[in-house]
């Protein structure tokens, strides 16, 4: 009678035991989760916060971009031209402070679609897959490409 | 144990997640982006190219970029869908030995398998370096109009990238998985998914924990790039009857007018008007030319028109002629697919249902959600074992005006605390009356009655000012311990209750939509309250100034403000909204001229203040005494 009682106790105890370590292991693993999850959860904000940036700066580039061809399309140097070439740098310069760099493009260097997008092939003397003309250009903030620069290459 | 990976195929992108913590949540790539295109290349160094690069690249290599594969895996090469594709694809193909379909890319023949394969390649180890761990299994999803071919040639492309395939899942049954619509029995689910190059049609039933596909339709080619093409179409049009100059020559110039077009698309969808200005857009030999155009909402709704009743004849033949029911046999819509987020699209389902449909999940994320949640299903995640329980409703406290305060808002997770700080209403209060409420109505006596108690012995003070400190604890029982305890004196009072967050479904569903009924002319009951404690608010402060300050202040002011008092409280009375407030303003506005004169007297007497500096400092200490010094002599000018 004694044995067929100790006997039980002992299944009892190997159950609970089995139960305790199961649940322990699931305590740990939520805590561990909860604590992994915090961790993360600050990366991610850093990374919302730059993405945010991000956007911001994109928006800002198209303004550059327009102040650009409206700088080309002003053919004679006059104190006015000088003067929306001042604001230009202005904005370049506010933009580098966000670490935005422009990506530099040399016509006749390989075609690198990590920076640039090609828009066009064209016809060309030039060898084949170089680039013949940077038509919008391309930005980096924090070294990672906001924008790639949009060209022309050769066919 | 390492994680399983859900990986959603998409034939223009694709997206991955993971479970975490018990919730799925989309992993991004390495180039920091929630979504992958679906696009792989071989450059002229033979260097192979996968995703946003790959695009980049594209005009440059037509011949040697693929992309749209999912229009090929898994199909034969006479199929009628592989014959149109093959006319419309820039890159080649061709008939391979099995009869399957073979692509060229760089000088090699490739099964589309092999270029998935890719794709998933790309996805795995951009997985691995975000998440620090190898993954080597993965649930894929492909659409419920697959065939078993195309199931297998999917699960190879898997296998060719290193995963295990643990299994196939339904792109609408990922879906309905994201929005937790698995557990539902009999439900009958019409899944809309409207992406960029693709409209798919899903019917689904939900029995016993199984989703089965009842039919399924579509048009292989309708997409939101149709809706973009048009758009474009239409501004080039408008600006060359306007301007009379054609961009569509001009590629920097179409380039930008595209990206400009999507933007206000998707500017549209919450705003009903945006402008599109493009300066310089070109020149002639008049000088530059801008572009400069307003498009509504309506113009873009009538632009999108042919597309969103196309798809809504579709659904409705999905409905009735392949699933053979009504449209009014639909449980549940879901939204699946960036173009789903367009206001018409949504109401335009919502017309032909009659109901809303879920469209919460980012419907470009939702289907990787849904594998994600399928693969920690077959992971046997730790949720099995330790089940967290949410409180179907709102738990609140009755606080001055009858209105429920809420402490613990409904779905929060439990075990779970909330502590709070209330104070006394009038001057003296002895007790404070704690009356813990459930539901979700916003005044006291619409909700249910769980507990109430009251803490007494408050010492006197003015209305306020005792600090009362209450605590809402469950525990992972549901069990709900109220504490209320007196700062000032440590004194404390609680009650337990059992099962307050074991309420059943049916009860939970009728208090929800009650408050849902009621949500208007609650609103109002309780702003009317809102205004009515300031008025009192606003009464008790003059009462008090007069009381305390009554001989600093001129005998016509001290008139003027008890009749305004007098009138604050006879409206105060009455429930008309706008009469108390315009009569609280009248006093508020009063009792400036009040104060103003006050803080002049004082200022004043200000430099015979710095002189009284210690006498000052003496009163400053007696804290509990001050306002009644204030009130009592202006010789003990405290310069405050």
């Amino acid at each position: 009678m004694k044995k067929e009682n100790d006997k039980e106790l002992k299944n009892k105890l190997k159950e609970a035991e089995k139960q305790r370590d199961e649940y322990l292991e699931g305590w740990k693993r939520a805590k561990a989760d909860f604590i992994n999850y915090k961790k993360e959860e600050g990366e991610r904000l850093a990374n919302v916060v730059t993405s945010a940036e991000g956007a911001v700066i994109e928006d800002m580039i198209r303004v550059l971009d327009s102040l650009n061809l409206g700088l080309v399309s002003c053919r004679e140097e006059t104190p006015e031209k000088k003067g929306m070439e001042l604001i230009r740098t202005q904005l370049e310069d506010a933009l580098k402070k966000y670490g935005v760099e422009k990506i530099q493009i040399e016509v006749g260097e390989e075609f690198d679609p990590n920076t640039q997008e090609c828009l066009e092939v064209l016809e060309s003397k030039k060898p084949k897959g170089t680039i013949i003309e940077e038509v919008e250009a391309g930005y980096t903030m924090h070294k990672k490409v906001v924008r790639p620069a949009k060209v022309k290459v050769a066919k | 144990m390492t994680k399983i990976l859900g990986i959603d195929l998409g034939t223009t992108n694709s997206a991955m997640a993971v479970v975490e913590g018990g919730e799925p949540r989309i992993v991004e790539n390495h180039e920091g982006n929630r979504t992958t295109p679906s696009v792989v290349a071989i450059n002229k160094s033979s260097e192979r190219l996968v995703g946003t690069l790959a695009r980049r690249q594209a005009v440059v290599n037509p011949k040697d970029t693929l992309f749209s594969l999912k229009r090929l895996i898994g199909r034969r090469f006479e199929d009628e869908e592989v014959q149109k594709d093959k006319d419309l694809l820039p890159y080649e193909m061709k008939k391979s030995d099995k009869g399957g379909v073979e692509v060229k890319m760089g000088d090699r023949w490739y099964t589309p398998e092999e270029i998935s394969a890719m794709i998933l390649q790309k996805m795995k180890s951009d997985a691995e370096a975000r998440l620090g761990e190898k993954i080597e299994e993965a649930v894929i999803t492909v659409p419920a109009y697959f065939d078993d071919s195309q199931r297998q040639a999917t699960k190879q492309a898997g296998e060719i990238a290193g995963l295990k395939v643990k299994r196939i899942i339904n792109e609408p049954t990922a879906a309905a998985l994201a929005y937790g619509l698995n557990k539902e029995k009999n439900e009958k689910i019409v899944v809309y998914d409207f992406g960029g190059g693709t409209f798919d049609i899903s019917v689904l039933e939900v029995g016993d924990n199984t989703v089965e596909v009842k039919a399924t339709g579509g048009d292989t080619h309708l997409g939101g790039d149709d809706l973009d093409q048009k758009i474009l179409g239409h501004l080039l049009e408008e600006y060359k009857k306007t301007e009379g100059t054609d961009l569509s020559k001009d590629p920097l110039a179409l380039q930008r007018l595209k990206e400009a077009a999507e933007k206000a698309k998707i500017e549209l969808s919450s705003s009903m008007e945006t402008e599109i200005n493009l300066p310089y857009v070109t020149s002639d030999d008049s000088g530059p030319k801008h572009f400069v155009m307003k498009l509504t909402r309506a113009k873009l709704e009538e632009l999108a028109d042919e597309f969103i009743k196309k798809s809504i004849d579709l659904v409705k033949e999905t409905v009735t002629g392949g699933a053979k029911l009504k449209v009014e046999d639909i449980n549940e819509i879901i939204l699946v697919g960036g173009q789903t987020r367009m206001p018409a699209v949504q109401s335009a389902v919502k017309g032909l249902f009659g109901k809303e449909a879920h469209k919460d999940i980012n419907p470009d994320e939702v289907v990787a959600l849904g594998a994600a949640i399928q693969a920690g299903i077959l992971q046997g995640d730790v949720k099995d074992v330790l089940l967290l329980d949410v409180t179907p409703l709102t738990l609140s406290i009755e606080t001055l005006g009858s209105v429920a305060t809420p402490m613990i808002e409904k779905n929060t997770t439990v075990p779970t605390s909330k502590t709070q700080v209330f104070s006394t209403a009038a001057d003296n209060q002895p007790s404070v009356e704690v009356h813990i409420l459930q539901g979700e109505r916003p005044m006291a006596a619409d909700n249910k009655t769980l507990a109430q108690f009251i803490l007494d012995g408050i010492p006197p003070a003015p209305r306020g000012t005792p600090q009362v400190e209450v605590v809402f604890d469950i525990d992972a029982n549901g069990i709900l311990n109220v504490n209320a305890k007196d700062k000032a004196t440590g004194k404390e009072q609680s009650v337990r209750i059992e099962a307050a967050t074991s309420l059943n479904k049916d009860e939970v569903e009728r208090l929800k939509k009650e408050a849902e009924t009621h949500a208007e002319e609650d609103t109002k009951k309780k702003e009317l309250i809102e205004i009515k404690n300031q008025a009192e608010g606003a009464v008790y402060t003059a009462e008090k100034a007069l009381r305390e300050n009554g001989d600093k202040i001129e005998a016509n002011v001290k008139t003027s403000i008890e009749e305004k008092v007098k009138k604050v409280q006879e409206v105060k009375e009455k429930d008309n909204q706008e009469e108390i407030k315009s009569a609280t303003e009248e006093l508020v506005k009063e009792m400036q001229k009040v104060g103003e004169a006050l803080y002049n007297t004082s200022n004043t007497k200000e430099k015979e203040g710095e002189r009284k500096q210690t006498e000052a400092d003496e009163v400053k200490e007696d804290e509990g005494n001050k306002e009644e010094k204030n009130g009592k002599s202006d010789s003990d000018d405290n310069s405050k």
